[in-house]
């Protein structure tokens, strides 16, 4: 590249990159420098750096740690190093054997290309594709708190209608953090004091009036591995995806689905929600609704409109609402017709 | 007339007998030079060549029968002595290069010392620019210039039609990114970075956005100094009053669709020792891009030199202007070559997109559903500036109908001034939208008659000897009937296709999966009309190279990926009987080309280089002659004269032959300004579409499994060539159907990016059925039609009514989305 006489370097804008190879380095550099953050694939880090969303920083890669194993342990859960990459969970038998919906969630996310480079650990930070968020111009209080949300009024078509705030309204974008959630999954972290494991569940954090929290992980903190407890009934399970066109496309409504049914009832069920919720959303009033009931139609449809029942629709998005219910019933009939866990 | 059976894509089944395209075996290789191209950093002028503009013809296999078409795909009417001519499918030179990612785009254009050039743009629809403080910008070391409007040395303002946006902007903000000031710097980053340091104050107003409002007398004015209204189209044909005992109504919508090329808008501005710039530019008309850039630059026109760098695709977007003018005041000002290449963001800032349209119809008929009257008003918004308006709305009113014979029309079309970003040319501009709409109403119109929607396109199809509502008449073959019964006469596509709607998403029971037919057909107009002096020019020139004769095509006309290159070196070949051509850059040292747009290219540039073979068949026979040697095959117009290699050497040897082209279609006439009435199109062109949808009803998911379309192209001059057209065009159309819009909210744009804005991936485009008929047209070169345009504007309406043939839903706007559907 050809540089003028006065020089350009000291113009850029100062992104400054290291690798480290041990976690406890990584861990240590990151955390003595506010401005530093950790690089896995880059996915959506280089993106968010592209369009200053994210403040000009120390790149410290970690994709030379050694934390991207997937492995079955001895209780019979799986851990999944935080780098191991999309394809690699989604194409492991030991995942797709028994975890179906997350194998599908994997496959049915990004692309081939985005899916060799991604990790998991970089999956569940992965930010909203809200376009207020991503736009610098835009009042918009996860990128700015205080300024303001502007989808409440504007382009709000694939935004949230679970789990909302006056203050933010953003879709969580992660296809595998809906799987993970159904799953029960635990989000591993390392940091200078320790270890710490949060239940997914309380890992995701909905917007309330600070939407600029998404997680409780603080800086330096480094996720090692999500480990997802052994659950027979999940080796029949589902992710069903709905969205704009036939691949590489984000969701409108996902549903995450493990059943059993047991003489024609609800014996055992997980079910969560993507694209419809400002967090992987846990369907947990549809699951009460569901356990020890009948198996049918009518059934599922009402356990799907208790678990919308407090759904608010904004000017553009309120057909989620009903699409979210149809996805659930599509999802709950297929898995019961294809004959359940027995 | 002849069917040409084509080859299936996607690797489907074919019912044909026999192939045409790619059969490349049997033509003669055109080899681009860039295997010749010495390594290490590329110049311009191998990058150029690396653009594949320099095309060369590999003398044919000695060992080979030259005349290798397959019977069947033998072109009618030529006698063709040398492989790759008309009606062949030779290889194209920049073919290999695409594929292997080594062909040179313009935004790979390259000079030693040269600065980058970015562009601040307005975050406002409508502003009001108080003040503007560069200090920090000039202030930051590796910038070398920081320009703004009043920086502009010529005209301050440009545009295709109505000179009316400005270079920069002064003090009126017109559309979200407009260009306010320019910079050149270093490095790339620098210059953005420098850009953002400037200090823009904006006095921000309320933007001017729905057009039906701009239209009224009280709305706020887009140009203080004109009324919102653009262009008004009034086409009036028989009784306005007429009534008829059937009558459907409709109003529909068309969303922003943008053409979304995939290289961006990038050139290379580079001062000359004489005062003046030498532009390489991805473009679609040199010398209309020069003309407005001399008269910015306050230059005289020859002192701005266009040559065409490579071109990453087009579809109308890169007609207007985008970083030509500032690229070449930047380098007129600091003295050295500059680069301008804009991102993907900037990019959807950067082209005027297709006009979004609201459209109100009503069709009156007899009740066995034969047209007795049309009353339609389009309302197109032009965003903006005017950029290409007015022919999009001419276009519109005189195609509004579509293909059928009515004896009365009312039809209104306008095109309006918004604080939108501006509209201009898309593939098909103006009969896309249009024909969503009659294509909708016919359907209803079947509906309420009760026939079959093909029965009711049939009993009032357009056919020769028709007068269209302009009261022109419709010369030459119009085979609207003949299509429609191509396309319904193809076998359907079986049940339980591959894979369901949202298959790929595990999504699907087969229950919930309702199948869909649906038919359009569209027509649309080729070349300029309403009286433009639309011209190209080429020069051939013919001589010994090697003791051989040699042809060199020169032209101005811009090859945007569509095959022209190609195409040209074919049709010398088929009238010199030369096997070795060799195709120039296009640049400005020729005369002007004309557009790559309007589906004309092959019609006038093919035209022109056609002509100029003639002119010099008729010099070598005259050369001949005097050496007292009759030229043995001459003897009829059909045959060119193909010369034994003695005569070849014979004729040339006392120098080269070159001949240069100014050639025109036939006139065409302005439209009246109240009746609309006038010739005003030099040549119409007729597409059918089937389209066959699997939707899953319940989640409002649609899976298009099979398209079959007929077209008539007069002539197939390259039946590959041809066949991409229609599979290209095609999926555009799918796109605007079923997912492609830009959302714009407030004069804002929502999703300027290839993740946001969806296009259709292969995993969307169905198998295709491709019926190409070739039925002459008396005027034009080899009977040829426009291609590339036919195809997008009826495979949208077909895709919609195979939905509502399978949900029953309305479906009154495009794309049609799964909330559509579902209904929620
Ligand atoms: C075009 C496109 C389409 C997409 N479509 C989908 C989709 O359909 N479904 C879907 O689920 N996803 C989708 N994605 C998102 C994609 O899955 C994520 O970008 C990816 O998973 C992020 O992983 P990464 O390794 O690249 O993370 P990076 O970009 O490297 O990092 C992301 C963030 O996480 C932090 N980080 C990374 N690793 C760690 C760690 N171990 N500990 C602590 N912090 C860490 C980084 O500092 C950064 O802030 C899409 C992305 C793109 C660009
Ligand atoms: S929805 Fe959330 S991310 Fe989007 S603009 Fe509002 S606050 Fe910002």
């Amino acid at each position: 590249m050809e540089r003028g006489e006065k020089g350009t370097t000291q113009n850029m804008r100062s992104i400054s990159y290291s690798r480290v190879a041990d976690v406890a380095t990584a861990i240590a550099t990151v955390t003595a420098d506010p401005d530093a953050a950790y690089l896995a694939g880059g996915t959506t880090k280089v993106d968010m750096l592209r369009i200053y969303a994210e403040p000009s920083q120390r790149l410290v890669d970690i994709n030379d740690l050694p934390i991207n194993h997937i492995e079955l342990q001895p209780d019979g859960a799986v851990r999944l190093g935080a780098l191991a990459r999309m394809n690699d969970v989604a194409m492991s038998p030991i995942v797709a054997q028994r975890y179906p919906l997350l194998a599908e969630a994997l496959v049915l996310g990004a692309s081939a290309q985005l899916r060799n480079m991604a990790s998991m650990g970089g999956n569940m930070l992965q930010r909203t594709r809200c376009s207020y968020f991503r736009d610098h111009e835009a009042a918009c209080n996860k990128r700015v708190p205080g300024s303001g949300c502007s989808a409440l009024t504007g382009v709000n078509r694939g935004h949230a209608v679970l789990g909302t705030s006056e203050h933010c309204i953003a879709a969580h974008p992660s296809d595998a953090a809906v799987a993970l959630s159904a799953l029960d999954a635990v989000i591993h972290v390392q940091n200078r004091d320790g270890h710490h494991a949060y239940a997914i569940d309380d890992f995701f954090l909905a917007p309330e009036d600070t939407p600029e929290r998404e997680h409780p992980l603080q800086h330096g903190d480094l996720i090692t591995a999500i480990e997802i407890p052994p659950l027979p009934m999940a080796r029949d399970s589902l992710y069903l995806k709905v969205r704009d066109r036939e691949s590489y496309e984000f969701a409108l409504v996902s549903v995450a689905l493990a059943l059993r049914v047991e003489g024609g009832a609800v014996a055992e069920v997980r079910m969560a929600l993507g694209g419809v919720a400002t967090k992987p959303w846990r369907a947990r009033r549809a699951e009460h609704a569901l356990l020890g009931r009948p198996a049918t139609h009518e059934h599922f449809l009402h356990a799907a409109r208790e678990e919308t029942a407090d759904a608010v629709p904004r000017s553009m998005n309120g057909f989620k609402i009903e699409l979210a219910r149809r996805t659930m019933v599509r999802a709950l009939e297929t898995v019961t017709a294809r004959g359940g866990t027995p | 007339m002849t069917t040409i059976p084509f080859t299936e894509p996607l690797g489907t089944a074919g019912s044909c007998a026999f192939s045409v395209a790619g059969t490349t075996e049997n033509a003669q290789d055109i080899e681009s030079l860039a295997g010749a191209a010495p390594a290490g950093p590329a110049r311009i002028a191998d990058r150029v060549r690396r653009s594949g503009q320099v095309a060369q013809v590999r003398p044919a296999d000695a060992t080979r029968p030259t005349a290798q078409v397959r019977v069947g795909a033998r072109p009618t009417g030529l006698d063709v002595r040398v492989g790759g001519g008309v009606g062949s499918s030779p290889q194209r030179p920049d073919g290999r290069l695409k594929v292997s990612g080594e062909f040179a785009f313009s935004s790979d254009l390259w000079a030693d010392d040269m600065l980058w050039g970015a562009t601040l743009r307005s975050p406002y629809p409508r502003a009001k620019l108080t003040g503007l403080d560069l200090t920090a910008a000039v202030a930051l070391p590796g910038v070398y210039a920081v320009l703004t409007a009043q920086d502009v040395p010529g005209r301050r303002v440009y545009g295709l039609e109505h000179a009316d946006q400005p270079v920069l902007a002064g003090t009126e903000i017109r559309y979200q990114g407009e260009p306010i000031a320019i910079v050149a710097a270093d490095h790339p980053e620098t210059a953005r970075r420098a850009a953002s340091l400037i200090k823009a104050d904006y006095e921000v107003l309320a933007p001017v956005t729905d057009p039906d409002a701009a239209l009224l007398p009280g709305s706020d004015r887009v140009h203080a100094d004109r009324p919102n209204l653009l262009r008004h189209v009034p086409i009036r044909k028989g009784d306005p009053a007429a009534t008829a005992p059937v009558v459907v109504t409709g109003e529909y919508q068309v969303g922003m669709q943008d053409q979304a090329f995939l290289g961006p808008e990038s050139g290379l501005a580079v001062p000359a020792e004489d005062g003046g710039v030498d532009l390489y530019i991805a473009t679609q008309w040199l010398h209309v891009d020069q003309q407005q850039v001399a008269a910015c630059l306050g230059l005289p026109q020859e002192k701005v030199r266009l040559t065409l760098a490579g071109v990453g695709g087009a579809f109308g977007a890169r007609e207007d202007l985008s970083m030509q003018v500032h690229a070449c005041l930047l380098a007129l000002r600091t003295g050295r070559p500059v680069k301008m290449v804009y991102g993907r963001e900037e990019s959807f800032f950067g082209h005027v997109h297709r006009h979004p349209a609201r459209l109100r119809y009503e069709h009156g008929a007899d009740r066995d559903g034969r047209l007795v009257y049309v009353k339609a008003s389009i309302v197109l918004d032009g965003g903006a500036y005017a950029s290409s308006t007015g022919a999009v709305v001419a276009n519109a009113a005189t195609l509004g109908i579509g293909p059928y014979d009515v004896p009365n029309v009312v039809m209104d079309a306008y095109g309006l001034y918004t604080n939108n970003p501006p509209c201009g040319a898309m593939r098909g501009f103006g009969a896309v939208q249009a024909c969503f709409a009659y294509e909708s109403q016919m359907d209803r119109l079947a509906a309420a008659v009760g026939l079959d929607p093909v029965e009711v396109r049939l009993r009032n199809a357009l056919t020769t000897g028709d007068r269209m509502p302009t009261g022109q008449l419709v010369e030459g073959p119009a085979p609207v009937a003949e299509l429609l019964r191509l396309v319904r006469e193809r076998p359907q596509a079986p049940a339980g296709a591959d894979f369901p709607p949202g298959g790929t998403a595990n999504t699907t029971r087969g229950e919930g999966v309702v199948r869909g037919v649906g038919y359009a057909i569209g027509i649309k107009n080729v070349c300029f009309s309403e009286g433009f002096d639309d011209f190209a020019t080429a020069r051939v020139r013919l001589e010994l190279v090697g003791g051989r004769p040699a042809a060199l095509v020169h032209t101005a006309a811009a090859e945007v990926g569509q095959g022209l290159v190609t195409v040209q070196a074919q049709i010398v070949r088929t009238e010199l009987g030369v096997e070795q051509v060799t195709i120039a850059p296009a640049d400005t040292s020729v005369g002007s080309a004309g557009s790559s747009s309007a589906s004309r290219q092959t019609y006038m540039t093919g035209g022109a280089v056609r002509a100029a073979c003639l002119a010099l068949r008729a010099r070598l026979a005259a050369r001949l002659t005097a050496l007292g040697r009759a030229p043995s095959t001459s003897d009829n117009d059909k045959k060119g004269p193909f010369l034994s290699a003695e005569e070849w050497v014979g004729a040339l040897e006392a120098g080269a032959l070159e001949e240069t082209v100014e050639w025109r279609h036939r006139p065409t006439h302005a439209l009246d300004p109240e009746t609309g009435q006038g010739d005003a199109h030099v040549q119409y062109a007729f597409a059918a579409h089937r389209a066959t949808v699997d939707v899953d009803v319940e989640l409002g998911l649609v899976k298009v499994v099979e398209i079959a379309t007929a077209q008539d192209v007069g002539k197939a001059v390259n039946p590959q060539a041809v066949a991409g057209q229609i599979q290209g065009g095609t999926a555009q159309g799918l796109g605007l159907a079923l997912m492609e819009e830009i959302q714009v909210v407030d004069g804002m744009v929502r999703n300027p990016s290839f993740t946001d804005y969806l296009l259709p991936t292969i995993m969307d485009m169905p198998p295709m059925r491709l019926d190409v008929l070739e039925l002459a047209d008396p005027h034009s070169p080899y009977g040829l039609r426009g291609v590339g345009e036919p195809p997008t504007i009826s495979s949208t309406p077909a895709v919609v009514a195979a939905i509502r043939a399978a949900t029953g839903a309305a479906l009154t706007r495009v794309p049609v989305r799964p909330e559509h559907i579902v209904g929620a």
